[in-house]
């Protein structure tokens, strides 16, 4: 656990903001502490509140976060290797700590991963993240107005950042530009609230036919 | 807790999990196939644009707002640039929480 410490403060700030976002956004402390122990999944929460908050369907809200998730199979396939002679029961347990700053921290230690290195930065990482939110959600429920101090454009801006961190090739920008183009066509054009799967799915998979897999 | 916001989180955690479960319990030691890798890169590259976009650019009636009179617009620009120039991520999203928030305090 001891080689996850340097990823505590900034997931306890990432939580935090998230808490503080979610709160204002209209979740209750229940049902904030209630997604981060069953979901436990940063980015498709980021996603999750504002589409709450503007009252979209359930099954709407629950479609995206599974695309947003989608990247986990990446990542639960490169650490199988080495979870052989686990458990089963174990891993069915072990899966719901699969995430980010985990997998990138071990694989970048050791491939493949250390299986009990990886299980020490999951507790380290889901611990801050947990008492992020929480202190988060506390914090945000003392600010009354959030438009007002533009707390309600910290969303889009969290995805837009996000975005440019991981811009890696040429194809990358044609995919999010084409996508952010797509989605507000189908925004602007048609009702529901379907554009960010069907943007997403589109644009990525018309990326992954046309640049070449070594991109990947 | 609100019945439907319940649904939703609960939907979530499902979802979520079908995403970490599978492959990590077939314990496969074959690698996922370039392309697929390729794919499964892309998604979240596309997805957070779909998301980001339109809510920078349309106003909550739906219609567009492509005027240099829309604060998130100026926000977005701020923290594209911001990103783009390697600052922290958390600093370049308060720059921009702090442009939408001095604009909207003029009238914008």
């Amino acid at each position: 656990m001891k080689g996850s410490f340097p990823l505590v403060p900034s997931v306890f700030v990432y939580a935090t903001v998230w808490g503080g976002l979610a709160r204002q956004a209209g979740l209750s402390l229940g049902e904030i502490a209630l997604m981060c122990l069953i979901v436990t999944a940063g980015a498709s929460q980021f996603v999750a509140v504002p589409m709450i908050a503007a009252g979209f369907p359930p099954l709407a809200v629950i479609a995206t976060t599974y695309v947003v998730n989608m990247r986990h199979y990446l990542m639960a396939a490169t650490l199988a290797p080495a979870f052989r002679g686990f458990p089963r029961r174990w891993l069915a347990l072990i899966a719901h700590g699969v995430n980010d700053e985990s997998f990138a921290l071990a694989v970048a230690r050791r491939n493949p991963p250390d299986p009990w290195f990886f299980l020490g930065s999951v507790v380290a990482v889901y611990g801050s993240f947990i008492g992020g939110a929480l202190v988060g959600s506390v914090l945000g429920g003392l600010v009354s107005d959030p438009a007002r101090y533009g707390l309600d454009f910290a969303f889009p801006a969290v995805f837009l950042a996000l975005v440019v961190v991981q811009l890696r090739r040429r194809g990358d920008w044609a995919v999010a530009g084409g996508a952010g183009l797509l989605a507000l066509w189908i925004a602007w054009r048609f009702l529901g609230n379907w554009h960010i799967v069907v943007a997403g799915l589109v644009a990525s998979g018309l990326g992954a036919l046309i640049m070449r897999p070594e991109d990947a | 807790m609100r019945p439907g916001v319940l649904v939703t989180i609960v939907g979530m955690a499902a979802a979520t999990y079908l995403t970490r479960a599978p492959l990590l319990l077939a314990l496969s030691d074959r690698p996922l196939r370039p392309r697929l890798r390729l794919w499964l890169r892309l998604i979240p590259l596309a997805v957070l644009p779909a998301l980001a976009i339109p809510m920078v650019l349309l106003r909550p009636d739906g219609n567009p707002a492509l005027t240099p009179a829309n604060p998130r617009l100026w926000g977005a620009i701020v923290v594209l640039a911001l990103t783009a120039a390697r600052a922290n991520l958390l600093l370049s999203v308060a720059a921009g929480v702090v442009v939408v928030a001095i604009l909207r305090h003029f009238g914008f």
